[in-house]
């Protein structure tokens, strides 16, 4: 196993392993936006940079995607790397400056001003880190959303810009979004969810008993068909949302201690 | 139009009878018409002349010995359209409609020479009839665009008459693939692309890699500003890219490979595609190629008019049908590439230079240029410089050499100022590094680099802010916007270069701009952001003094840029003829007759109208 030198620490990585990987693994903190486990590494956010020795001299690298495949030495806390990191954090606070969830980060980074004016557009602090996009895609199986234009009119955005009809509304690229810029929103009398800024709207199952949401409907369908359950015992637990569900459970087991006794 | 019949070849002594068969029905002493059908003496409308020479042809009878013949670039499009009648090389420009009957009668039938149609060397006023006294083409060295201008690119005939397809032959009879690239290797061939990688290397690489199939790819998604030479190759002689192609693709392991061409070039997609047709016919591509067990095929991919796809990784994904952005290179493409299988891509100029260097040996090759850098580059000339056009020079000639012997100087007598290199994410280097050698490396170390062949040449109205702006503003258009540097970074780098040439810059906006590419040269994705400050930074370090001009004067040196200068009217010059008053459209010029007019200031919103409708030059820039 090839051992990774971070800033003077050493770890022992599986090959092919990730230089992130290795921070954690030593307990090292490096900041990340684009980055997740459960999809693919993009490298589009450049924020966790990291400088690379290459013997006479040193590159920097994203740490989310260089694959460790022999010992090598990494600085994660050198002044060029610190450097090139907030570089990129100002530049991303000054597309994004109300997002609080990046401010938050950048003052972690030591960041907490950003030298720059806004000159581009962005749809409600979107940092265009992409990966909504990604977990629609490699998680959900949908691609309901993906980039459209090129450059500073770089968006994400469903097909020709309108609500998508393979969005299921499940709400994942909102779970993954690290600056809180996709909302899932509940229109309750309408019986929809609608995932924003997209427009896309799906309809919700209600509890039968107290009309909360349970799931959207789209979503229900395709967990039917992968869940090795009877269908129609699963159908019966979509009925109720969780709460309710639990409360008729406590009734009926009330029912069955009142009967014993 | 042989009558050969087109049969596949089935050994290289088919392919060899056909080449002679091809060279004994030549009459030695026929004559040919060669029209440069290149893009700039096709923009003067050369298809037109080709058609009428053609004609002529025909009208002539069959005793007459003479064809007529379109061809590929010929390299000195500042004076197109060019028509060469051979043999004797007679060398005509500017040619226009009405004068092919009088070369047809003239030269063709008659054996004169139309003296008015001849090059004029505007330094001496000597004529000259024959393309070697060219000043324009002396110092040229020509391999990768060695048959054009010579053959007919839409005939494999024509290829293989002039010798095309020997050095296919040659590696199949008998070298092996280590010995190809070693033969490589030894030419000492970096990538013309613009990177400049050892070629041999990355053959090597690919070859040894794991994994199969194996591709081949010929970029051929030329973008930069002012740049033709892949074009001019890809339609002058497609045959070689496909012959330099096969011989990779035998060396490395591939039976497929791709030529990736960008769309605005319809032109070259349909000679590369007749050229593939063509060379199918014959059993030069295809199953067993030339009888042997080799097996290889070309597709073409058009481009969709993104300038970042000539970066190889996103070309790859726009090959795979995926959006072109970029990805990381850690993993290698020659390991990784399309499709995730090993994949060796090259540019257009760099096939096209390995049957030459198969058939000459690579010694030969390594015979010219400098220490690291070996053979010839192609570039295209343009901007203020005399003779603009199309030149392959071998490695190691100054750049002077190129601007003053070959490009002839500077337009309108006036003052060298600058030569861009690289395409936008090169640099621009001044007047005191003329003498410095084009090569690789020296021009990296200049701040610029060699890209893949585009040189601009400015004068001295040329505002170097305003060129770095240019750069700026072409870049952030074309980046992609997939990695925070490059879309943010040059947004915020092209605010400030828009603040300095409105005069609005405050100071310390140099200092940001040197923040701002180190940022991008460190963290940006792909190669398009970590270069794309070249051109502020090569301006920065030659014209620090424009910049502060602009920032701490308000001034514009080069008066470009509009707001930073004033315009004045020079009262020896004026001639008080009123035509500058009754223009302005602020009123804000007055005058009386035999009086020298003068302008408000005040008024004056710096249109530049009294500057062009002045027939005295009376009206200064200052």
């Amino acid at each position: 196993m090839p051992t990774v030198t971070i800033d003077g620490c050493k770890v022992e990585v599986e090959k092919d392993a990730t230089i992130l990987d290795a921070a954690k693994k030593a307990g090292i903190w490096i900041p990340t936006l684009c980055y997740h486990p459960a999809v693919s590494s993009d490298a589009s956010c450049r924020l966790c940079m990291v400088e690379l020795d290459r013997g006479d001299w040193r590159q920097l690298v994203t740490s989310c995607n260089y694959p460790v495949r022999r010992d090598i030495v990494v600085y994660v806390s050198s002044e060029r790397a610190q450097r090139a990191r907030r570089g990129v954090m100002e530049l991303l606070l000054a597309r994004a400056p109300e997002s609080q969830e990046l401010k938050v980060l950048a003052e972690r980074m030591g960041v907490t001003e950003t030298r720059y004016p806004k000159v581009t557009e962005s749809q409600r602090n979107c940092i265009l880190c992409g990966l909504c996009v990604q977990v629609c895609d490699e998680i959900i199986g949908q691609a309901a959303i993906s980039f459209a234009g090129r450059g500073v009119d770089r968006t994400v955005a469903a097909p020709f810009r309108q609500p998508s009809e393979d969005c299921i509304g499940c709400g994942a690229c909102a779970a993954v979004c690290p600056v809180g810029t996709i909302k899932v929103r509940i229109y309750q009398d309408q019986q929809e969810v609608e995932i924003s800024p997209f427009k896309s709207r799906a309809k919700l199952l209600v509890c039968q008993q107290c009309g909360a949401p349970v799931v959207s409907v789209p979503v229900s369908e395709q967990v039917l068909d992968k869940v090795e359950m009877n269908r129609e015992e699963f159908r019966e637990r979509l009925r109720l949302c969780p709460r309710c569900r639990q409360l008729q459970t406590a009734a009926q087991l009330g029912a069955i201690m009142v009967q014993k006794k | 139009m042989t009558g050969l019949g087109n049969t596949r070849l089935c050994g290289p002594a088919d392919l060899e009878r056909m080449r002679q068969e091809l060279l004994s029905r030549r009459v030695p002493s026929a004559k040919s018409v060669h029209v440069c059908t290149g893009p700039g003496c096709a923009a003067k409308g050369s298809p037109k002349l080709y058609e009428l020479f053609c004609a002529a042809v025909s009208q002539a009878g069959a005793d007459v010995q003479v064809q007529a013949k379109a061809v590929g670039c010929h390299g000195l499009c500042e004076y197109g359209p060019i028509v060469l009648v051979q043999p004797g090389d007679i060398f005509y420009q500017r040619v226009e409609e009405p004068d092919v009957a009088e070369i047809f009668r003239e030269t063709v039938l008659g054996g004169r020479l139309v003296e008015h149609l001849l090059y004029e060397n505007p330094a001496t006023g000597q004529k000259a009839d024959t393309v070697d006294k060219i000043p324009f083409y002396k110092v040229q060295k020509r391999i990768a665009l060695a048959y054009n201008g010579l053959i007919d690119p839409t005939s494999i005939e024509d290829y293989i008459a002039a010798g095309g397809y020997t050095a296919l032959p040659k590696v199949l009879n008998g070298m092996g693939s280590e010995q190809i690239i070693e033969e490589v290797e030894r030419a000492g061939l970096r990538g013309r692309g613009g990177g400049g990688f050892p070629t041999a290397r990355k053959w090597r690489s690919c070859r040894q890699a794991q994994g199969s199939p194996k591709y081949v790819i010929c970029n051929g998604d030329e973008g930069d500003p002012g740049a033709f030479m892949d074009r001019a190759i890809m339609e002058g002689n497609p045959h070689s890219v496909i012959e330099g192609m096969l011989i990779g693709a035998y060396a490395i392991g591939s039976s497929q490979g791709y030529i990736y061409v960008r769309n605005e070039y319809p032109l070259s997609v349909e000679r590369l595609k007749q050229a593939i047709e063509q060379a199918r016919e014959l059993g030069l591509l295809g199953q067993n190629i030339l009888g042997s067990s080799f097996a290889f095929d070309i597709r073409i991919n058009r481009g969709g008019g993104a300038f970042v796809c000539g970066e190889s990784t996103a070309l790859m994904a726009s090959l795979e049908g995926r959006p072109g952005e970029p990805r990381a290179k850690y993993i290698h493409t020659v390991e990784s590439g399309l499709h995730g299988k090993p994949t060796n891509l090259n540019n257009v100029e760099t096939w096209a230079n390995v049957p030459a260097i198969i058939n000459r040996g690579g010694e030969w090759f390594a015979s010219i240029g400098t220490e690291k850098s070996k053979g010839t580059k192609v570039f295209s000339l343009v901007g203020k410089v005399v003779n603009s056009g199309l030149v392959e020079v071998p490695m190691g000639i100054t750049l002077r050499q190129i601007i003053e012997q070959i490009g002839g100087g500077i337009r309108d007598g006036k003052h060298f100022k600058a030569v861009q290199t690289g395409g936008p994410s090169g640099g621009c280097i001044p007047a005191e590094h003329l003498d410095a050698r084009v090569d690789f490396d020296e021009l990296t170390k200049l701040g610029s680099m060699m890209g893949s062949g585009g040189m601009i040449v400015m004068d001295e109205d040329t505002c170097m802010v305003k060129v770095a702006r240019y750069f700026i503003e072409f870049l952030q258009k074309e980046s992609c916007g997939k990695c925070t540097p490059c879309r943010e970074g040059l947004a915020q780098m092209l605010h400030i270069l828009n603040r300095i040439t409105a005069g609005e810059a405050e100071v310390g906006d140099v200092e940001e701009l040197g923040v701002l590419a180190e940022l991008l040269e460190g963290t940006a994705l792909c190669a398009l952001g970590k270069t794309a400050a070249n051109p502020v930074i090569s301006t920065i370090r030659y014209f620090r003094d424009e910049y502060d001009a602009h920032i701490l004067d308000r001034h514009c040196p080069a008066k470009e840029c509009r707001g930073l200068f004033r315009y004045e009217i020079d009262p020896e010059a004026c001639k008080a003829c009123g035509i500058c008053m009754k223009n302005c459209p602020e009123d804000a010029i007055t005058g009386e007759k035999k009086v020298p007019h003068v302008i408000n200031q005040e008024k004056c919103t710096l249109c530049g109208t009294c500057w062009e409708k002045c027939p005295f030059t009376a009206v200064l820039k200052v």
